[in-house]
């Protein structure tokens, strides 16, 4: 994008795309006025807002997948049973494998590492999961040792990429090309450039 | 991060596969698992359904290890969950509930643009058993209302469910059943046991059990799966109306 003042200085006349890039930044700058003097948590003496701000990670790592020891729970998510396991999702890192063969003393025993899941549904054997946008598959006949069977890209929708979901306010726009958004941190950070 | 994960914490609506009793079978008497809620995945036979934030998605399983799209519709917007009950699917979204009839299994047809959302929100988790349905409906976060309850309601006719009861209930968020005995976790109030011998008129058992802050259970043979904020705590409900603490999973 070109600016206008450039435009002026070599006496060029103004293009049409000019004076609406100008109209948009007077209007960005109007906006951003506003949004200043209205918000209450706003730092004056900084000029700094808590908003989200994207963490991007390449494809090649959200599609980083394997099969790691028991690890302690940090974000716990849903459940699923299927005979003596039990299935826990820890959010967005992956999918906790316990033995509850002994009910008393239920054991840990594997740990897929999933990065962005949710979602956990189990038949025949076979673990079902979402990956992204990706649904995977594994073979869990050895429930300590899960196999990576199937990957079936692009089948689902990811609405994180567009906006941070935890909370309506200020957040920086996201940048495709900087990669996969993976997940919003909340920093206080120079006039954010979105808002919902 | 956590603030994250709460949002999806206050996005639930699910119903439990209907089972005589919770404990014992697995779906549908297929070889799938059982599920807890908030699901936007769901196994009904050969079939895993899928919802996301517009779309059912339907893949086919027949061959477990390479599951096939069969189909995809847009469903509305901002959906939020799936749940399988008899041949139905009930897909919640930010507005309404939609009932797609999977009697053709790989082509789900909408029966019914939506339960009112005055009478069962999108945000109500549900658990139905036989002609009853019981939904928590919870007033904090994003679900609107006013009063936090246990509702009840007669699901005879199951796109027209008629409230019939309600009881308060601090934040509830989601429940299961085994036998006569309803779980409903409270959150930070604990896990609450109704009396559902009567299924219209549940009663409040006295029952206190305080172990974590609780968000949603799987009653499972004689195991209550509890989902914690710290990870999972089981108890033995080999007596429904008394849960004994087994374990907690961190």
């Amino acid at each position: 994008m070109r600016f206008p003042h450039h435009a002026a200085k070599t006496g060029q006349r103004l293009s049409y795309t000019q004076l609406l890039h100008m109209r948009r930044l007077l209007l960005i700058f109007s906006t951003s006025f506003i949004l200043y003097s209205c918000d209450p948590g706003r730092n004056a003496l900084t000029g700094k807002v808590d908003a989200y701000v994207p963490v991007y990670n390449s494809l090649s790592d959200v599609q980083k997948i394997s099969v790691v020891a028991q690890q302690p729970t940090l974000l716990a998510g849903k459940i699923y049973a299927y005979k003596n396991y039990i299935f826990q999702n820890d959010l967005n890192t992956g999918i906790h494998i316990i033995d509850n063969s002994d009910p008393q003393n239920p054991k840990k025993i594997a740990f897929i590492k999933i990065p962005m899941t949710s979602e956990i549904a189990v038949k025949g054997n076979y673990l079902y999961a979402n990956n992204y946008v990706d649904l995977v598959v594994f073979n869990i006949t050895n429930a300590a040792n899960p196999q990576f069977v199937k990957r079936v890209p692009g089948v689902f929708s990811a609405t994180s990429q567009k906006f941070p979901t935890a909370s309506n306010g200020y957040f920086q726009c996201p940048d495709v090309s900087k990669g996969i958004v993976i997940r919003w941190e909340l920093q206080n950070i120079d006039i954010p450039n979105c808002r919902r | 991060m956590r603030n994250k994960m709460y949002y999806l914490l206050l996005v639930p609506f699910f119903l439990w596969q209907c089972q005589k009793d919770s404990g014992g079978s697995y779906t549908k008497g297929t070889d799938a698992g059982q599920g807890g809620s908030l699901a936007r995945f769901a196994i009904v036979g050969n079939y895993l359904y899928s919802v996301d934030e517009m779309q059912l998605k339907v893949f086919d399983l027949a061959n477990p290890e390479d599951p096939v799209l069969k189909s995809t519709q847009d469903v509305g917007f901002s959906i939020e969950t799936i749940f399988p009950f008899q041949d139905k699917l009930f897909i919640g979204s930010t507005t309404q509930v939609y009932i797609f009839s999977i009697t053709d299994p790989a082509n789900p047809k909408k029966l019914s643009s939506a339960i009112s959302p005055q009478v069962l929100r999108r945000c109500d988790p549900v658990v139905a058993k036989d002609t009853v349905a019981f939904a928590t409906l919870r007033t904090t976060g994003p679900c609107g209302g006013f009063q936090s309850v246990l509702a009840v309601y007669n699901i005879k006719d199951i796109t027209n469910p008629i409230q019939v009861a309600t009881r308060p209930v601090g934040e509830p968020y989601g429940l299961g059943y085994a036998g006569n005995v309803l779980y409903v976790c409270s959150h930070e109030n604990g896990l609450l046991l109704f009396d559902i011998t009567q299924p219209y008129e549940p009663v409040l058992l006295n029952t206190k059990i305080n172990d974590g802050v609780y968000i949603d259970v799987i009653p499972y043979q004689n195991t209550l799966i509890c989902w914690v904020s710290t990870g999972i705590i089981l108890y033995d409900i080999t007596d429904n109306k008394n849960p004994v603490l087994l374990a907690k999973i961190i």
